[in-house]
Formats: C-alpha cells, structure tokens, sequence
C-alpha cells in the first residue's frame, strides 16, 4: 500500500468511485502496456504453447498432433548436433571471453590518467553494428595465404590457417569474433564494478602488509565475486541463443559443425521453401525455454545473495 | 535475434544492476571516493616504488596497444579497404594503396546501392522502436510503481514472467501476430509497426523504469497532490523529469538494439524499400563488386561510431548499468 | 539471405537476365526511391488494373532497372487498362517461405521448377487454365517442362519461363595465365582435374570449385551424379527411394577428394553457396565450375567480371548409358489471390515480358533492342521451353542484338548435341540437398571423410522423411 493509496477515501467501490478514484486514469496510462504486452508478447507465449502440440505450415490448417513435435524434435538426428556445438560454443566463449576482460578491467582501473580512451577502445567493437562485424571479420577469414589474418600471420612466419573452412577450427573462429565484439561491454562492466570496491578494504589490506597480488587475490577478486557469477550466467544464456556467427559465417557448415539449436529452429521454421515446420520449431523453441528458465531461476537466486551481500 | 532476443539477457541484467546500483552509480563512486584519495588496488605507496612505477607504466601501455590493434585495427582497416581496389584488397590485404585509391567506391556504394534508403529506414527503425519502449516502459512503470492499483502485483509477474521467456520461442508465434494482428486488422509486414510494436514489448525496461520509480521520494508526490495535480500532471511535470537518468539508460539500450536488431527485421520486413542496413547489407553481400561492398560496411559502421564519440559517457554507463551481453 | 543459402536451383534461375530476383533488390532500391512515395498513392484510380510483378533481384545494376522500366511503358502503352508496377524479387527458401505465408508475393513471380507440384497441391497458385489456353503457343510447351505446371485434371497454373543446363564456367583469363587455351576446354572430369592442377600451380588459385553451401552443395553432387550416370532419387511404383549411395555419387566425391587431397589445387576455401562462388569466380580465385547456363548476366553485371573472360563448356559426361546434363527451370505464376481481372492481366504480361520474344519476331527484337541499348546481356545459352527449332529461330531474329560472345560460350550448345537433359530429383529435393551438403563439406574440409558412411546416412535420414509423408 503506498502512502498515496492510503490516502484515499475509503468509501465503498463502485464503477464510479473507482472512476473518481483514479481507477480510469490508470487504465489510460496502462493502455501501452496491455496493448503492446498483450498481442506482442503474452498473447504469441501462449500461441507457442499450443504450435508445439500441432502440426501447422501456415499452408495448410493446424491440427493437434499432441506430443509428436517433441517426439520428432527429440529424435532428429541433427538435435544432438546442435547441442553440442551449442555447447562447445558457449565452452570456448568462456574460454576466450571470460578471462581477457576480467584482466583488461582489473589493469585499467589502476590507469589514472585517460582511462577514458581505454575504455573507449575497449567498448568500440561492442558499437560497431553486430551485422556489420561479422561479414568484415568473414572476410578477415579468408583462408587463402593472401587472406588479412593469414597474411598477419605470414609476417610471423605462421602458415595460413583455415579459420572456418574446417569443422575443427570453424567453431572457435566464430567465437573470437563474438568475443571481440562481445568483450568490450564485459570490460565496462566489470570496471564499475571494480571502481566500487571500498578503498577501506585495500587500506586495511595493507595494514595487515598485503602485497599487490595479494590484495588482487584476496580483496579484488572477492569483491567482484557476485558481478563475475551473473556475467557467468549471463553469458551462458546469451551463447545458448547464439544465431547470428554461425548463420551469417558458415550457415551451419562445414559439414554441420557449426549448428547450433537456434539455427535449427531457424531451419525448421523458415528454410524449406514449400512451407516450414513450425511445430518443430516452437517445439525445440520450448525445450529451450525450459532449460534457459532453469539457468535464469539459477541467475536470480545468485544475483539475489549478490545484492544483499 | 529479435530486439526481444536481446534484450532478454540484458533484462535479466537488470533486477541486479539496478538494485545494486541505485540510479547513479557515477556519482555514487564520486561520494564514496572523496573521502580519502580516490584509489584503487594500488596504494600511493605502492605508486612510489620505482619497480611498480615501471612496471605498471609497462604494462598499460602493452593494454593500450592491444586495445588499439583490438578495437581500432579492423575498423582502420575497413576504412582502407573501402577505397581500394578490388584486387589489391584481395591479393594484397594489408598493403597500403598498391595502385592508389579508389575514392570513387564511397560514391558507387552510397548512390547505387541506395544506402541513403537503408540508412533512412535504419534511423526511423530505431527512432520508432524508442518512442514506442519509451512510452511503454514509462507508463507502465508509472501505473506499477506510482499509482499501484489493486492489481498492480499480479501485472508486475506478468510482465516479470516474460523475461524468462527467450525470445526465440516468439519468434513463430509472433511472425503470425504480425501477419494477423489482433484489433488492428491488416497485415503488419514490410512496415515499421513491425519491429516498433514487438519491441515496446520489453519487460526489461518496464523493470528498470519501475525500480527506478520505487526509489523516487514520495514525499514529492504527496505534496503534489496535495497541491491538487492529477495522474496526468503528476506524470508529466514530475515524475518524468525526475526520470531523466533512466530514461537516458532505456534510449542508449533501445537505440542499439534496434541498430543491431537482424532476424526479426529479416523475417518481417521482406521489402528491400523498408529494410535497415542489417538487413540489407548480409543480402548484398554478393551481388556488389567487394570494394564497393566494403564501402558500404565502412559507411554502415561511421554512423554509429559517431553516435559513440559523441554520447561515450552515456553508452559507457550504460553498459556499466548492465549492457554486459548481448548475444 | 543469400549466405544461408538459398536454394540452388533456386538462385540460379534468380540469375538469369531479368529475372526475379535482382528485381528485388534494385528494384527496391531503383524504383523504390520514387516507389516509396508511388507505391502508397492510390494507383487503381480510374479503374485501371493494377498488377504488381517481380521484376529483378536486389543488387542489379540501375541499367537493368532501366530496360525493365523501358518494357512496362511499352507494355502499359499497349495495354492502357494495365497499371504495372515491378517488384524486386529473388527467390531464395527463406524468403519465399515467409512471403508465401505472409501473403507478400507480387501478383506475377517465379518459382523453381521442382516447387511447383507441391504449391499447386496446397492450393497456393491460381488457377490460370483458361487464360493460359487462349494462348496461341499454349499446346506446343516442351512437355517435359509443361508437365510440371499442370494439376489434377488437366488444369494448368503455371507459365514455363526459361530452362537451363548445367554446365561448366571457366575463366578464360585464369586458364590463358596458366598456359592453357581458353579455346580447347575440357571434356572429360579427368581433364577437368588435370586442368585444375595446371590452373592451381600456375596462377596459385583455385583450379576447380564446386558449391558446398545452402543447399547448392547437394544441388552440385546431384547434377556430377547424373554426369556420371546415376540418380539420387529413384521411383519405385509410387514411393521414391533415395539412392544417394550409389557408385556415380561415390566416383563425383572421389573427384572432388583428389583434387582436394591429392593434388591441392581446389584452393583455400570451401564455403561457396551460389553468390559465393560467382564472386570469387569473378574476382579470379576460381578457374572452373559447374553452374548453370545463364550465369554470364550476373557474372558480369552483379560481379563486375570481365566478359572476355568468360567461357561456357558443357558439363562433361561419363561413358555409363544413363549418363545425362542435369536441367532446370523457372516458372512464372499467379498469386492466388488474384481476381480474373487480375489473372487476366497477369498472363498479358507474362505474355509480353517473358514468352512472345521466343515466338513472335517483333516482340523478339522489341525485347533485345531494349536489353542490347542498355548494356544487358543479349544470346544467354539456354535451354528450349518449347523445342529447340523454335528456340533456334528466335536467336536468329535478335542475331544483330546478341552480345554475349558466342563464340566464348559455343562450346556449351555443341558439347550438348544429342545429350540427355534430366531433371532435379523429385522427392524433398531440398532436404536431400541440404543432407548432401555436409557430405560435400565433410569431403572438402576432411582429408579422412568416410565417404560411404556419409552417403549411407544421406540414404536413411531423407528416406525417413519421404516415408514420413
């Protein structure tokens, strides 16, 4: 109850007084959020529900098939597939994306004259349009000696490499994309994070004679326990949706190593000219949902200790 | 992904930064700092050691090239290779004007592609999809924080739960919304609403606003009212302009979202006179001559650029606030 | 779109001169500056049909756009109850899916070949008999290809508009770079190979390329399959039997493996969907490949490639009997949606813009002044929709128009004299392009593919499917 509420009179509620009250007011300004809630985002929720339990190309009319999406999806060959380099993904995109910016941060906030230019090279991949980085870094990667990071390369004396031409190397090319385009935002966030570490707890550090490393290990890192745990998850999540590097990059290639889930739904849904499977689709869809809702639930609870910590 | 994609990791940032942040994290450190020297792990002690001295001024100045080569090289690069020839960018890459410069290629790509289109269709993109989060994060979080009718819990969890709804499962159901919109009537593809409307549909900005609002003084607005201002006035000349911090934060977000927004303007805006340069340029790829096409990416890329030289400080804090990933 | 592949039949057919979809793209943007204010006035003021029709692909130069505008004032002039208005358009799966369902297609566009049986099936293709009969040239269609227009009944929905074969590009440049004459080119797969080393060592690109991506992988392996005499799909009564493991597949990816493996001369990259590699071919990292026969408009008006450096052979074929060229074709049709005065208006010009300059010899020479004055390709090879007399006949009125250089793409039509010309395989022709896809990849991207495993999996995971319907 807010002190605005209390102060109303409580007399007994009719249409009228509700009016009066203020009740038709707050529908007016609730207008743009029921509209636009409403028929963009509870409304289709619901509607993938029910698209999972049927069979519907748009074409021809829905019927319910109950769980054979599920089964269909379950059983699809390529579902193992897309898990996995879903998985290894999101694997390599801790490997390479999770260090380098906590480093980064931690250096740069010992800067004391232009931190800003450092910040602002660090965060400039992260404006450059997503669309825009992938296809320049596509053709960074051309695997010929006379590509751009072959030609890096060359100068130290390193052979070409195949970058996405082979399914070894595909997956973790796309990642060091992702991760520089990516690592920027994580480096600012990680320095706010770092910039509001109480300087009591160095000082007393020191009191106690704490080196440089000592002081990192023992009072830095502790602090940004909670910021490292939610980028952690964060980053979990994002990758688990990860679309755009793999469409734009290799198209799900070569020979099917770098199919992720999302791209599968994609594939489903909208690649077969004659009428795509949006059972399938919003079934994987789903199945997704579920797993993310988990780790998010997992996300709350942690960000909730972090912010009464 | 959709802007909803986006947004859905950025959303669940938000209960977090914002709780822990207050609104003005700049400022919080400012106060926290003053009380002593502002430091940081190093103590001025430490900084007077010749070794540390050294060995710090060693180590940001490596931070510094990597973040230039890192951050500045690929876009240095593209804007070389924007007006190089065609072979020298592929034969040569990183060689520096072998047979001078093809100024000409900024031209071709900007008028023959009709990049001024893309970028039109771009800015009014964006443009749409922040009026329309705007208005929606702001009066929603009007109704939820300050007005708090009877049912303000249960649509405060309604709007909540669809954070945990990832936006791909819309993606089906809400291409089909689009087609067949409910109360509006027509179709909705190869028009702006298409991608305007959807993203208004951000639980991560009504949370944020709303949070926001919580933390407002109501004091403020009991004296308001009592000075007999309605809802609306209320809204208006108070709330909203004590709302500038955050509402600075929802544009940064809502901007670049649209700006980077792919799928979704992929799948409703089939139209090549309504698509964003997202859209368009993955299309082009291979129908324009490469020098041409790395033009149009340079050219694609200046813009933002810009936008970021020009607001550093608000994208900077913003993404502080909990920009962090993005898929 | 482009890079996630469309459909390789697809995209060919996109390509050719006028075609659909680079109407799209310039169109877009061509007509679309003035368009995005035309397109919303009111068009259908004094009671004029307005038909909305695909004109070309997203990207095509404003020259293009310029001759398609030239070809709908003279068609508006004869036909002043018609009010066109082009539409670019490039059919690619993705779109065309979303387009089909969101009911955005223009009144008049193209479909692949293949797609037709089923959009007919599903009642998406209006019903256009009638007006297709009052045609003087409806009964002389090539069967083959007519077929594939007609549903239950006899009743048509569909105009054939164009047919190619596949065939083998080449660059004229690359093989005169590598001391190989551009006039001799190869005719058999193992000159092809050997050429490719020569090619490879020589000049340091890519010898021989093949498409791998978006399906056009699997498009490829099927038409090198059919070179050598084997199917993928075989019908068995009704049902169909994917038969991708069968000894001609196996003989196509051993080529590509040796030519990967052994002798290295497929260059560095290996992730080409249609656009990819006309590109690349383009910009002279590619000595040959196998495409269709109309590629010379987009190769050299999209990718800036040099004319004199195009050659067209034929595809080469095997000794085996069942040894073929595999085709394919466009279709022009009518929205669905259309009203009787619109399908009416719609078969006019389909009438005009793509069919009456293969049999009438004004509007045959009417087409290719417009096309010749504005720098578009005249002489394209292509493959009769009717017969080849008739096809004949009519290169011979535009003869004075032709600038494609014949004597660089002969080699095609004289290496097809007497050849069977076979069709895509029926049965979820892109699935079983898709499957064939990562066998392609794996072959080129992984010196110890298992080349029988991967072609037994093919076999099970497309039959499932077939069975499945």
């Amino acid at each position: 109850m807010t002190a605005l509420e209390r102060s109303r009179p409580s007399a007994p509620r009719t249409p009228l007084t509700w009016a009066r009250g203020g009740g038709l007011s707050t529908l007016v300004f609730l207008l743009p959020l029921l509209f636009v809630f409403g028929i963009f985002s509870w409304k289709p929720i619901v509607e993938a529900l029910v698209m999972s339990l049927q069979k519907t190309n748009l074409v021809t009319p829905a019927t319910f098939v109950g769980l054979d999406n599920f089964a269909k999806v379950l059983s699809d060959p390529q579902l193992g597939t897309a898990v996995l380099n879903t998985g290894w993904f999101a694997l390599l995109a801790l490997v390479f994306g999770y260090p380098i910016p906590l480093v980064a941060a931690v250096l740069m906030s010992e800067v004391r004259r232009g931190r800003g230019l450092f910040s602002a090279l660090a965060y400039l991949p992260v404006v450059v349009p997503p669309v825009v980085a992938v296809l320049l870094w596509k053709f960074f990667y051309d695997a010929s000696p006379t590509g751009v990071f072959n030609t890096i390369l060359g100068w130290a004396g390193i052979p070409p490499q195949p970058w996405l031409q082979t399914a070894a190397t595909a997956m973790p090319s796309l990642v060091l994309e992702a991760t520089w385009a990516a690592a920027g935002g994580t480096v600012i966030i990680y320095l706010a994070a770092l910039t509001s570490v109480a300087p009591d707890l160095y000082d007393a550090a020191e009191i106690d004679g704490a080196g440089i490393w000592h002081k990192i290990w023992h009072v830095t890192l502790p602090q940004l326990r909670g910021v490292l745990l939610v980028t952690l998850i964060l980053q979990v999540l994002g990758t688990a949706q990860v679309f755009l590097e793999p469409f734009l990059f290799t198209g799900g290639g070569p020979a099917g190593s770098t199919m992720t889930i999302l791209l599968l739904i994609y594939k489903y849904a909208f690649q077969n000219s004659l009428g795509g499977d949006y059972g399938a689709a919003t079934a994987l869809s789903v199945l997704l949902a579920i797993v993310l809702a988990l780790l998010s639930l997992l996300y709350l609870r942690a960000t909730k200790r972090w912010s009464t910590e | 992904m959709t802007a909803s994609t986006e947004l859905t990791s950025e959303a669940l940032a938000a209960p977090a930064s914002v709780s822990a942040a207050p609104a003005r994290p700049v400022r919080r450190r400012r106060t926290r700092g003053s009380a002593g020297a502002e430091r940081g792990i190093l103590s001025v002690a430490d900084r007077r050691r010749p070794a540390v001295r050294a060995g710090t001024a060693v180590v940001h100045a490596l931070l510094l090239a990597a973040l230039a080569v890192a951050g500045l090289g690929p876009l240095l690069w593209l804007l070389k290779a924007a007006v190089t020839p065609t072979q020298d960018t592929l034969r040569t890459p990183m060689a520096l004007f072998p047979h001078g410069v093809d100024w000409a290629n900024l031209a071709t790509a900007w008028t023959t592609i009709h990049l001024d289109i893309q970028f039109f269709n771009t800015v009014a993109i964006a443009t749409g999809s922040w009026v329309v989060q705007v208005l929606v994060a702001t009066t929603g979080g009007y109704v939820l924080s300050v007005l708090r009718p009877r049912y303000a819990r249960l649509l405060h969890g309604a709007v909540l739960a669809t954070l945990f709804v990832p936006a791909v499962v819309l993606l089906v159901p809400l291409y089909l919304t689009i087609l067949r919109p409910p109360l509006i009537g027509a179709s909705l593809i190869n028009t702006y609403w298409a991608v305007w409307l959807p993203a208004g549909a951000s639980a991560f900005n009504v949370v944020l606003v709303t949070r926001f609002f919580d933390n407002l003084p109501r004091e403020v607005f009991e004296a308001a009212r009592t000075d007999g201002a309605g809802p609306f006035r209320l809204f208006w000349s108070i709330v909203l302009p004590m709302s500038k911090p955050i509402l600075g934060v929802v544009s940064v977000f809502a901007i670049i979202a649209a700006w980077k927004d792919y799928l979704w303007p992929l799948l409703v805006l089939a139209d090549p006179r309504v698509q964003p340069l997202s859209v368009r340029l993955p299309a082009l790829q291979q129908t324009i001559e490469l020098d041409v096409y790395l033009a149009a990416l340079a050219i694609s890329t200046v813009v933002p650029i810009l936008l970021f030289a020009v607001f550093q400080r608000m994208f900077l804090r913003s993404a502080g606030l909990g920009g962090a990933v993005k898929g | 779109m482009r890079a996630a592949g469309p459909r390789p039949f697809t995209h060919r057919k996109a390509q050719t001169m006028k075609s659909p979809r680079r109407a799209t793209a310039l169109a877009v943007v061509g007509l679309a500056s003035v368009g995005l204010l035309s397109a919303c006035a009111p068009a259908g003021d004094s009671g004029k049909t307005k038909l909305t029709v695909a004109s070309l692909i997203p990207g095509t130069e404003q020259a293009a756009f310029d001759a398609f505008d030239a070809r709908v004032a003279e068609f508006e002039k004869a036909n002043p109850d018609i009010d066109v208005e082009g539409v670019e358009y490039e059919w690619t799966a993705e779109t065309f899916t979303t387009q089909l369902a969101g009911g955005t297609l223009p009144d008049v566009y193209r479909i692949p070949l293949t797609d037709a049986k089923t959009l007919i099936a599903n009642g998406q293709l209006a019903d256009i008999t009638a007006e297709v009969q009052a045609l003087p040239y409806y009964d002389k269609f090539n069967p083959s290809v007519f077929e594939a227009v007609q549903g239950d009944g006899g009743k048509i929905y569909g105009i054939p508009r164009e047919a190619y074969g596949m065939g083998l590009e080449y660059n004229r440049a690359l093989f005169e770079e590598a001391g190989l004459d551009p006039d001799q080119p190869p005719t058999t797969w193992d000159e092809v190979r050997e050429y490719a080393k020569t090619i490879a060592e020589k000049t340091g690109q890519a010898g021989y390329m093949q498409m791998t991506q978006g399906n056009t992988g699997g498009w490829q392996l099927t038409a090198a399959t059919v070179a050598r005499g084997g199917r993928m799909e075989e019908q068995d009564g009704d049902s169909w039997t994917v038969t991708a493991d069968n000894d001609a597949t196996r003989e196509a990816l051993q080529f590509l493996k040796d030519l990967r493996w052994t002798d290295n001369s497929m260059g560095s990259n290996f992730l080409f969907d249609w656009g990819g590699i006309n590109q690349a071919f383009a910009a002279g990292q590619i000595g040959m490949y196998t495409g269709g026969s109309d590629l010379f408009t987009s190769l050299t008006r999209e990718n800036n490639l040099d004319p004199d450096a195009y050659g067209l052979a034929a595809i080469p074929i095997t000794e085996d009997p069942d040894a073929a060229v595999m085709g394919g074709g466009t279709l022009n049709v009518v929205n669905v949606k259309a009203s009787d005065a619109v399908k009416a208006a719609a078969v006019k010009w389909i009438d005009f813009y793509d069919v009456s300059k293969l049999v009438d010899e004004d509007a045959a020479v009417a087409d290719a002044k417009i096309l010749a004055d504005s720098d578009q390709a005249v002489g394209t090879p292509s493959l009769p929709i009717f017969d080849q007399a008739t096809l004949d006949t009519s290169r011979g009125w535009i003869a004075d128009y032709i600038n494609v250089p014949q004597d660089q793409v002969a080699f095609f039509a004289e290496g097809n004299q007497g050849r069977t010309i076979v069709g895509e395989p029926p049965a979820h022709t892109q699935e079983l392009y898709a499957a064939l896809d990562v066998v392609v990849q794996a072959v080129l991207t992984d010196q110890n593919a298992d080349i029988d495993a991967l072609l037994a999996k093919v076999n099970t995971d497309v039959q499932a499917l077939i069975d499945a319907d």
